[in-house]
């Protein structure tokens, strides 16, 4: 059974290359067949993975299948290796059983599109690549499908390439996570050179042997890996990109920029979490930059007219909570969250989109208004994927996701009462932003008219999702509740439990306690100001201040562009004749010469050709015999 | 001649009766496809009987010819590359209104000139295989009588050819007065004689150098290659460029090597002569070519800078501890090189129209969006020219550097590498234009039999330079007695 996984991967990459060679010149119907029956076929293989794994666990709870070898040089030797363990394991079923229902959606969603076959064809790469991520056994097969599905992100946040917008978008995105990727790459380089392999379980293993706790070596490693993932996964300081990426086609923001790829960085340092655990301070910066993450990126959320910019700065303050929970050493909490962010936020999206497409593409909330009776699916389903995100209590997976990591913040011994702090704070923006978008867009007065219905493939996916966004939390319900924390045991045979210190004054019912007060206040809040017929002007002075400031990302674009951006730029302008191109011009001038020059010879005239033949003959001649 | 030098002669046999065949099978039915099929069963016999040939070598039949796996490798890569160019002149002839049979009648001369060459060790047997494929070359250029262009090159290279056949003459007049032999493995004893007459000698050298460096086109003997190489048609120019030099080169190869002319006295002043024309071939050729507008007189000129490449190996091997390096390298690099150039002349003879062929850099403009087949062909084999890595030219290329370090011939490979990113240039020209946003005029189709020779082409290029393994083991067993 287990050895059915290297076709997970292989699903998806096949339909990639059946749509990217054919694709073109296939019937609409096959194209959609393809692009969502590998996706289908991949989930499939999931699910009989995860039986298996439930009914016969392989021996030392993990499974390596190794195809063939990359790379042979030397010491380095590079195999293509898929290892499933618990981790894998659950990222596998979540990207394969997520991308499946969003490839479902995305048929009928994208139907209209001239570019049907090339958007199903990235998105299957795109899966390929995040397969291969989650799955790699060693770091630099891991970094092959963070690259993969790098190109898949840009490729399709510049999917409508004719708007210039959208390709800046893509680049942005593209040299923001770049700026990561070379310190990913660095740390590559640093394990290599210093453990002598990438393969990931003899590198945790040897570097738990060798490094002692918080020495120079592991702490740059993490440093670098960290760099990494707050690249990919959007966190301060290099979160920028994430919200211009909404350019991009909506199935494609809740796949890749919701749900799995944004993720990865999480993944990564779960992966990574022995050598995290040997760094302290970069442990300590995991948290930090999460909690910093979560409140600033949910400010923005606040803020934003743009449906979509709503979710993606949700999105990154989501992410900042799973970094949190990473940062206090509560792994499976992170992964936890993951899970059930990657089913409520999905869900968000395709029920955005639903109401993009069902108003002409338009993204402006406040445009929208009174939309409950119109779009009951979209209404629905951003009641329960809204609620599950702000954590409405017991019923809704976020609820549970999220107080574990809050509870853990407190409890674990590297998190701490600032840390909680902040969660808790994040629990009232959270509440107030997405509210008010539900109450701006499904409240109030209707400003236009819905003209296009969803069929049963865009349904679908929205009841499944929603089904999930409550469901999901029950796999782990805390003790307190007498129930089972079964996910997060599950994960334990993967990474470590959380350790517990006795901090005085909270436990845990009282943390969720004070979680769901203010998630009601934030409910209460936003009713308050959001739910009337008028929408509330924009506030002036001071307020009004600090919403722009919150609207433009803290300044953070404005920053870069002024530091990084236009320097760049301007030298380049400066440059444009380019100095040292001169020398290499004057190169090119001098053989075009030669050639003017030497043409001549070709002139065609028979004696000619001849007078040179003999010319040359009595040269060597004289050169060979001259004494 | 005893039974077993009659089996080593085998494939030159077959392939003479061949040519009896195809003879008298125009003589009783003019029919196009038969002649093809005939000279295509001829060749693939021919082929099939290297396998008999083989383990009777090395074998010397009579004191002219010597078979031995150097020159079976030759007739090998001869007879395969006849092959693809009858195939690819079936379908450009079948666009013409000439008399069509005849041409597969001189093209398998030549090839028989051609083996000879590559099986020789004697000047006698120099100058008849030199000669049977040069007489069957003056028909074959102008084979498109009326056209004046053909005619043209035909004549220059008649006029040129037989001038430097008589200082070709002349010189091996030299050196049987200087040494009173004609058999290249007796050159060698000879020269260790006293009373050898070094000047006799080096002009005897310097002339049949003149006369090798026009069949193969080096500077100064170069002028007419792109003249004849854009009179004549496309698969006369691919026979040119191939075959033609590669025997040429084959013989010289085996002449300086089993002589050790160049180990005698003058022998550093010859080698002066023989370095300049490597520097001046490898520098003119990719020189003149730098803006030329006419695909064909740039691959005309760009045969003229590989040939000098190839010079570098022949040179470094010069010293016998390099030898079997040099001979591996020359031999793999005539192999890429006859890949490359009979795929990128099979694209121009395929683009051809009965009034002219495909030749102006225009006349590939925007190709990749009207044959996008075609385009990925022709790129592949410009790649390959250039040097590209994962084609059978980067693989080539590496074995020139590789035998030329080995014999610390520095000043050559800097040359040769320096060179070779000139002709970068122009290769990548044609790519630009085929990839330009443009498409003119719509292009012929792609033949069954075209598309057959230009894919297998493609394949073999694209294999010997990701897994050139099989080859280089081929390779590895020639040796130059």
């Amino acid at each position: 059974m287990y050895s059915l996984l290297f076709l997970a991967p292989a699903f998806p990459f096949a339909g990639f290359i059946w749509l990217a060679t054919l694709g073109p010149r296939t019937a609409r119907k096959a194209v959609a067949a393809v692009g969502v029956g590998t996706i289908a076929a991949s989930t499939v293989v999931a699910g009989l993975l995860a039986i298996a794994f439930l009914v016969a666990p392989p021996a030392g709870g993990a499974y390596t299948q190794t195809l063939w070898t990359w790379i042979a040089a030397g010491a380095l030797r590079i195999r293509i290796d898929f290892y499933l363990d618990a981790l894998s394991l659950i990222m596998l079923l979540v990207v394969s059983f997520v991308s499946f229902v969003i490839h479902l959606y995305s048929a009928e969603f994208m139907q209209a599109d001239d570019g049907y076959s090339r958007f199903f064809a990235y998105m299957n790469l795109f899966v390929a690549s995040m397969l291969t991520l989650v799955l790699a056994n060693n770091l630099l097969l891991l970094f092959l499908g963070w690259e993969g599905v790098g190109l898949c992100s840009y490729l399709l946040i510049g999917f409508w390439y004719r708007d210039p917008a959208n390709g800046l978008a893509a680049r942005k995105a593209f040299i923001v996570t770049r700026v990561g990727d070379t310190a990913f790459t660095l740390g590559l380089l640093l394990l290599f050179h210093s453990l002598g392999t990438l393969d990931l379980q003899p590198l945790m293993h040897l570097a738990a042997q060798r490094w002692l706790p918080g020495s120079a070596l592991p702490v740059a490693a993490a440093a670098l890996l960290l760099g990494g993932a707050v690249g990919k996964s959007a966190q301060l300081p290099l979160q920028t990109w994430l919200p211009d990426a909404m350019a991009g086609p909506t199935p494609t923001s809740a796949l890749i920029h919701a749900a799995t790829m944004v993720t990865a960085g999480v993944y990564l340092i779960a992966r990574a979490h022995v050598l995290f655990a040997l760094a302290p301070p970069v442990q300590l910066a995991v948290a930090v930059v999460g909690a910093a993450t979560l409140l600033l990126a949910g400010c923005s959320a606040l803020v934003q007219h743009d449906i979509k910019r709503v979710l993606a700065y949700s999105t990154i303050s989501q992410i900042g909570y799973m970094f949190l929970a990473l940062g206090v050493g509560a792994w499976s909490a992170a992964i936890f969250h993951l899970m059930i962010h990657a089913f409520f936020k999905a869900l968000l999206f395709l029920v955005a989109g639903i109401v993009i497409q069902a108003l002409h593409e338009e993204h402006d909330i406040r445009k929208m208004g009174g939309l409950r009776r119109d779009l009951p699916y979209a209404f629905w389903g951003f009641v329960i994927g809204g609620s599950a995100l702000a954590g409405l209590p017991l019923i809704t997976a976020g609820f549970y996701s999220k107080g574990l990591i809050l509870w853990r913040a407190w409890s674990s011994p590297a998190g701490g009462v600032v840390l909680w702090l902040a969660g808790m704070l994040g629990v009232l923006l959270t509440s107030l932003y997405i509210y008010r978008l539900i109450f701006l867009v499904f409240y109030g007065e209707r400003k236009t008219a819905p003209v296009h219905l969803p069929g049963w493939r865009i349904k679908l996916p929205v009841v499944t999702l929603s089904a999930l966004a409550i469901a999901g939390g029950f796999v782990n319900i805390p003790r307190w509740l007498h129930g089972v924390p079964a996910f997060t045991g599950f994960l334990h045979s993967a990474l470590p439990p959380a350790g517990l210190l006795h901090r005085p004054g909270m436990s845990e019912p009282l943390s969720e306690l004070v979680a769901a007060l203010l998630f009601a206040a934030g409910l209460f809040a936003a009713w308050r100001r959001f739910s009337g017929r008028r929408v509330p002007r924009p506030a002036a002075g001071l307020a009004g201040a600090i919403q722009r400031f919150w609207f433009a990302d803290w300044g953070m674009d404005w920053l870069y562009d002024r530091l990084l951006v236009r320097p760049v730029a301007a030298f380049a302008r400066l440059n444009r004749q380019d100095a040292i191109d001169s020398g290499y011009n004057a190169v090119a001038r001098l053989h075009v010469w030669g050639w003017q020059a030497l043409r001549r010879s070709e002139n065609g005239r028979i004696r000619w050709y001849a007078a040179w033949i003999t010319a040359g003959t009595m040269l060597f001649l004289a050169l060979a015999v001259w004494r | 001649m005893n039974r077993a030098g009659f089996l080593a002669l085998l494939p030159l046999i077959v392939l003479a009766a061949t040519i009896v065949v195809v003879m008298l099978s125009i003589a009783w039915r003019r029919r196009h496809g038969l002649t093809l099929a005939l000279t295509l069963a001829g060749l693939a016999l021919g082929f099939a009987s290297l396998w008999i040939a083989a383990p009777l070598a090395p074998c010397q039949v009579t004191p002219l010819l010597v078979l031995d796996r150097y020159s079976l490798f030759f007739f090998g890569l001869f007879f395969t590359s006849e092959f693809a160019i009858a195939l690819l002149a079936y379908d450009y002839l079948r666009r013409h209104e000439v008399p069509r049979e005849e041409f597969y009648l001189l093209s398998l001369l030549a090839t028989l000139g051609a083996a000879v060459l590559a099986a020789s060790s004697h000047f006698a047997s120099f100058f008849l295989g030199l000669e049977t494929m040069s007489i069957s070359l003056y028909a074959l250029i102008a084979y498109l009588r009326p056209r004046p262009r053909p005619l043209e090159a035909g004549v220059k290279y008649l006029v040129l050819a037989a001038a430097s056949a008589a200082f070709l003459l002349f010189g091996i007049a030299l050196i049987y007065a200087a040494l009173g032999t004609l058999d290249f493995r007796r050159i060698a004893p000879a020269l260790a004689a006293p009373s050898v007459p070094p000047a006799y000698l080096a002009a005897g050298f310097v002339l049949l150098l003149a006369g090798i460096g026009f069949k193969l086109a080096l500077v100064p003997f170069h002028l007419w290659t792109p003249d004849v190489y854009e009179g004549a048609p496309a698969p006369v120019a691919a026979w040119i460029a191939t075959l033609s030099k590669g025997s040429i080169f084959a013989l010289l190869l085996r002449f300086l090597y089993s002589s050790r002319l160049l180990a005698g006295p003058a022998a550093h002043r010859l080698l002066l002569v023989l370095s300049l024309i490597a520097f001046l071939s490898m520098i003119l050729g990719n020189l003149l070519a730098l803006l030329q507008s006419n695909v064909k007189r740039i691959l005309a000129y760009s045969s003229i800078a590989h040939m000098g490449y190839l010079l570098v190996p022949v040179l470094a091997g010069l010293r016998p501890a390099h030898r079997s390096l040099a001979v591996e390298a020359v031999a793999f690099y005539l192999v890429a090189y006859f890949l490359t150039t009979l795929g990128a002349f099979g694209v121009i003879g395929v683009l051809s129209t009965a009034q002219s062929d495909a030749g102006r850099i225009e006349d590939f403009q925007g190709l990749f969006w009207r044959r996008p087949l075609l385009a990925g062909i022709f790129a592949v084999m410009l790649f390959s020219l250039a040097g590209i890595p994962a084609t059978a030219g980067f693989m080539g290329k590496y074995y020139l550097v590789a035998a030329g370090a080995s014999a610390a011939a520095w000043a050559l490979i800097v040359v040769l590498v320096v060179t070779s990113v000139i002709g970068l240039f122009y290769y990548l020209r044609i790519v630009a234009a085929l990839f330009a946003p443009l498409a003119p005029a719509p292009s012929p189709r792609l033949s069954p039999a075209s598309g057959l020779v230009l894919g297998a082409l493609l394949v073999g290029l694209i294999w010997l330079g990701v897994f050139p393994e099989p080859m280089i083991r081929l390779i590895h067993a020639l040796a130059i007695r």
